[in-house]
């Protein structure tokens, strides 16, 4: 009895779903409007990660409103939904077309040879070096602000001991990984970084249990690259005496989640590269094909000015940032 | 003549029921300052209103027939596979394998991605269903185990053996892939494939399976009252097995399907697909009839590939779609507005129901 | 070493805790008959409105008081689906799923100006310490120094276990769970029983909640929950619907947990894959089914539609 009742319920559906062709079948899409318009499609993080989604966000709205174009950003829900995102606005006819995240970048290639008039952008991926004729990449030295976010660790450590906690073990992450333990090395040949990975970037409980277990074990300083997982840490940090034992930040200042705690943050201007390259891109100068890569020397990435680094190590952590946009120092990736 | 009337009387109220799912979404949507007419009408434009647009629809609604068949009949022998999920994981995972490492001629190299994907989804509800049999071991907590497991092993497997420490695999061979040309033109380049078709052929199979068929008969049994079925001298171990591989089978053929249509290659994931979790819900609001997973597959994909759109023409949370679909999954279940009407006569009813 | 120890601890309990809470949830509902897939549902809104009001006021305890009142509120919903109106168990804790998921995030974007997040719960549970017993060597700091939810969850177990097996309230509750027809007939109302059980159910799992917006974590996103509610029902069919049994099965998945991590920090991952370690938890809960716990058995009268003067 129930189960016909159920069976015949669905029927309805799609009665109602034909009736709403009727309703809805004539409404026009949405089109771009002004000269130049830029469509961003974020990664499943969704526009307010407070992380590289926000930060591209925050680009695109300064592009809005200084060199007045026309935005518009969709959040994806599901991997699946990268390509038809990318579709909704190549077929606006939108002129610029960011995929942020480098989970785009099977979409961008795809989407990009579909819609050979519209250019695209992609953050966070070289494409594997192959860069179609309409699409440009956008790739950050994360490695070069990671070393700096080490040589500061290294030179506050009291004891001679720091913690990375990465979040899921990807060539990404792997880039922070690498900058932070030469940072470290650099500045401190004493000190010994404990790596670990959450597998995950959303799971702020093992987040908190990973960074319990690192400051239990010795270390004062824990930097992370682990998305949501790192709140964990911040929340773990906050629990222990101020002045003693910190964390870094990353991606964007995170200092607010544990102010007196944070030492720093490795900042990376997603919004800094998302506003330059829309500019080029309405100007006409972008070139396509290319990859475009943000360092210390671009000032893409590096140490948020909000921070409780003493003035010595300052003096040194700028020390190493004139070596490294020398080229003095070679940060490694991996 | 009554079970007529009987019957409009059901289609009458479940139309009511979504108008009301609706309408909730509609109160959460002014309460929030929202305008809830230009956001279904977004919503709605978009689920039929371009050939691109239907296909995406289409492209959604294919895991989910999948994931509820698989769901539902395993429901039918009275096991609850919440581990669909996994099972889809490991299937797209078996998929990849052979799309990337193996080289054969097209038509056969996609045929064995997915034979060996549906096999490795079996082999996966293998385990809880092995377990459940033997040792009695509730299927539930297993399944539910065996999703973090493969989750985990399949983003090992991406960085480690099918790419060279990345984030994920190339594309697989063409030679593998179910897309074909004729369907993406039809639909204006979305990405419509043969798994629109094998998953009303897997329809098809699933109905034939539990309705014509001494096995799917059974399995019935087992599922309605093991005791009488043993009794009867089926064994119900023999069916609680069979029934949880064919399951996984189903949803690693989901997982293959996916893979080898939709994204063409696989990514490490921080969290679960989730389309295991849907398939249950689908499987559920189609009472566990392979028809009704179907068209409770057309009501959820269709609201949630137009929700998309409402969040890009209306500007208004995705959310409100999953707020929608709850309220409607309670109304339908619980029935609500047939038993408004007739509460006065529920228990005469229950009396004559039991009789 | 024992500093070790002391971690393992520390982690266990931090993990525990609220599968704990959300067991004791599920456990009410289901010996009193009714399934509770919504637990994941009920422990986000939990979450979500405990660090909304804990915002807002100033205080975790209010917070944590409001987020029991939308727990209890959202159970109602299952209640009224289930025992009123007849409707699948299943089916309604998975709508449940749904709805909370829907409505925590879709609120939090209201609220807060499109964030994917509510902001920093500033004043959240900080650790109680019990005085003497925190200076036990190796249990005393991570036991008795610790967050006052998880006191709270440790004193509901024995609670609960009072309650169920020891009052007659409990035995009614457990006797609906498994022959509701005699005990109607001996002059429970089964459906009272069962509204009572599932209200529970809903305070318990949104305490759980709150453990994690503002206890272990400060603040609520779509992802603080992500799946814990499914492995609490893991941990209650684990504990055999028991009390007892369910405590130790969160805490057996808790050490699991922490094994894994804390396995990291010795430098496991040397000879180990942290994404093979990470399954660890995993494996070895299904591992512990299989050899030693066995055949569970659910309640007589779970999942199935009660009707008055029917059997």
């Amino acid at each position: 009895m129930q189960m016909k009742r159920l069976l015949g319920s669905l029927v309805a559906v799609s009665l109602v779903a034909t009736l709403a062709v009727g309703c809805g079948g004539n409404k026009s899409k949405e089109t771009a409007k002004g000269d130049f318009s830029v469509g961003l499609v974020t990664d499943t993080g969704g526009l307010n990660d407070e992380s590289f989604n926000q930060s591209a966000n925050m680009g695109l709205q300064k592009a809005k409103n200084d060199i007045k174009v026309d935005v518009k950003a969709q959040e994806s829900k599901k991997d699946d939904d990268y390509v038809p995102n990318l579709t909704r606005f190549a077929k606006d006819k939108r002129n610029l077309i960011w995929g942020v995240g480098f989970k785009f970048d099977k979409a961008i290639p795809d989407v990009a040879g579909e819609f050979k008039d519209s250019k695209f952008a992609i953050v966070d991926s070289n494409l594997g070096g192959k860069i179609p004729s309409n699409v440009v990449a956008v790739t950050f030295k994360d490695e070069e602000g990671s070393f700096l976010a080490g040589v500061a660790a290294g030179k506050t450590t009291k004891t001679n001991q720091v913690g990375f906690i990465g979040g899921m073990s990807s060539p990404l992450i792997k880039k922070f990984e690498a900058g932070f333990t030469a940072g470290v090395k650099q500045a401190n040949p004493k000190a010994t970084v404990k790596v670990v990975y959450a597998e995950s970037f959303s799971d702020a409980t093992k987040g908190r249990s990973l960074a319990k277990s690192l400051y239990d074990g010795g270390a004062d300083i824990v930097y992370h690259a682990a998305g949501g997982v790192g709140k964990g840490l911040f929340d773990e940090v906050k629990s222990r005496e101020a002045g003693k034992y910190w964390a870094i930040g990353v991606d964007m200042d995170q200092s607010r989640l544990a102010p007196e705690h944070t030492l720093t943050s490795m900042i990376k201007r997603v919004d800094v590269a998302v506003f330059e390259i829309t500019k080029q891109a309405k100007e006409g100068t972008l070139k396509l094909g290319t990859e475009v890569n943000f360092g210390l020397k671009d000032e893409g990435v590096g140490l948020s000015k909000n921070s409780k680094i003493s003035p010595e190590v300052m003096k040194q952590v700028e020390e190493f940032k004139q070596k490294i946009i020398k080229g003095e120092i070679t940060v490694p990736s991996k | 003549m009554i079970g007529k009337l009987n019957r409009n009387s059901t289609l009458l109220s479940s139309i009511i029921s979504i108008i009301l799912g609706m309408l909730v979404g509609a109160i959460a949507m002014l309460l929030s300052g929202y305008d809830p007419i230009s956001a279904y009408g977004a919503l709605f434009s978009s689920v039929f209103g371009s050939a691109s647009d239907m296909g995406e629809t289409l492209r959604t609604i294919t895991p989910l027939i999948f994931a509820g068949l698989a769901v539902a009949l395993a429901f039918r022998t009275g096991m609850f596979n919440i581990g669909v999920e996994g099972q889809l994981v490991i299937g797209s995972l078996a998929a990849a394998f052979v799309g990337l490492k193996l080289e054969l001629p097209p038509v056969l190299h996609a045929i064995v991605a997915l034979v060996v994907g549906a096999l490795a989804g079996a082999i996966w509800a293998l385990i809880p269903g092995l377990l459940k049999a033997i040792r009695g071991v509730h299927e539930v907590i297993v399944c539910i185990m065996m999703n973090w497991i493969a989750l985990f092993l399949s983003n090992y497997m991406v960085g480690k053996v099918l790419s060279n420490n990345s984030d994920s695999t190339e594309k697989i061979h063409p030679s593998a892939s179910i897309r074909v040309d004729f369907l993406t033109d039809m639909f204006d380049g979305a990405r419509v494939h043969l798994g629109l078709i094998l998953a009303i052929l897997t329809t098809i199979f699933v109905y034939v399976l539990l309705f014509r068929t001494k096995l799917g008969y059974e399995l019935r049994a087992v599922g309605l009252n093991p005791d009488a079925s043993e009794y009867a001298g089926m064994s119900v171990k023999r069916n609680i097995i069979l029934s949880m591989m064919i399951s996984g089978g189903i949803a690693g053929l989901a997982g293959a399907v996916e893979l080898l249509g939709t994204s063409e290659y696989l990514a490490i994931n921080p969290s679960l697909p989730g389309t295991g979790f849907d398939g249950i819900a689908v499987a559920l609001l189609g009472a566990n009839t392979p028809i009704g997973v179907v068209l409770s597959s057309m009501l959820f994909g269709g609201l949630f590939n137009g929700g998309s759109n409402m969040q890009y023409v209306a500007e208004v949370p995705f959310e409100v779609i999953r707020i929608v679909f709850a309220a409607i999954i309670l109304f339908v279940a619980a029935n609500f507005v047939k038993q408004l009407g007739n509460r006065k006569n529920r228990k005469k009813k229950g009396e004559k129901a039991s009789a | 070493m024992l500093s070790t120890m002391t971690n393992l601890l520390e982690t266990t309990i931090l993990y525990s805790t609220p599968l704990i809470l959300a067991a004791l949830g599920g456990l009410f509902s289901e010996r009193s008959g009714v399934i509770n897939i919504g637990l994941e549902g009920l422990m986000t809104i939990g979450a979500f409105t405990s660090a909304v009001v804990a915002i807002n006021t100033g205080s975790p305890w209010i917070g944590l008081l409001a987020g029991i009142v939308a727990g209890i509120l959202l159970a109602l919903i299952h209640a009224v689906a289930t025992v009123t109106f007849n409707a699948d168990q299943t089916v309604s804790g998975v709508a449940i799923n749904f709805l909370a998921a829907g409505l925590a995030v879709y609120l939090v974007k209201a609220l807060y100006d499109g964030a994917g997040q509510t902001p920093v719960v500033e004043s959240k549970f900080t650790d109680l310490a019990i005085p003497v017993l925190k200076d036990i060597p190796l249990i005393g700091d991570p036991l008795f120094n610790t967050s006052p939810i998880t006191y709270i969850a440790l004193i509901l177990v024995f609670v609960s276990y009072f309650v169920l097996y020891r009052t007659p309230f409990g035995m009614r509750l457990r006797a609906v769970g498994e022959h509701p027809h005699a005990t109607e007939t001996a002059g429970v109302s089964v459906v009272k029983m069962r509204y009572v059980a599932v209200l529970i159910s809903g305070a318990l799992a949104a305490i759980g909640g709150a453990t994690l917006s503002t206890s272990i974590g400060s603040e609520f996103s779509a992802t603080t929950v992500a799946g814990q509610g499914f492995i609490a029902i893991a941990a209650l069919i684990f504990g055999k619907w028991k009390p007892f049994g369910v405590l130790g099965a969160a805490a057996f998945f808790g050490f699991s947990v922490a094994l894994s991590l804390t396995g990291q920090v010795w430098g496991l991952t040397e000879y180990v894959p942290s994404e093979i370690l990470t399954m660890l938890p995993y494996v070895l809960t299904i591992l512990a089914l299989a050899g030693f716990v066995g055949r569970a058995n659910a309640p007589a009268a779970i999942g199935k539609l009660y009707e008055r003067g029917s059997r």
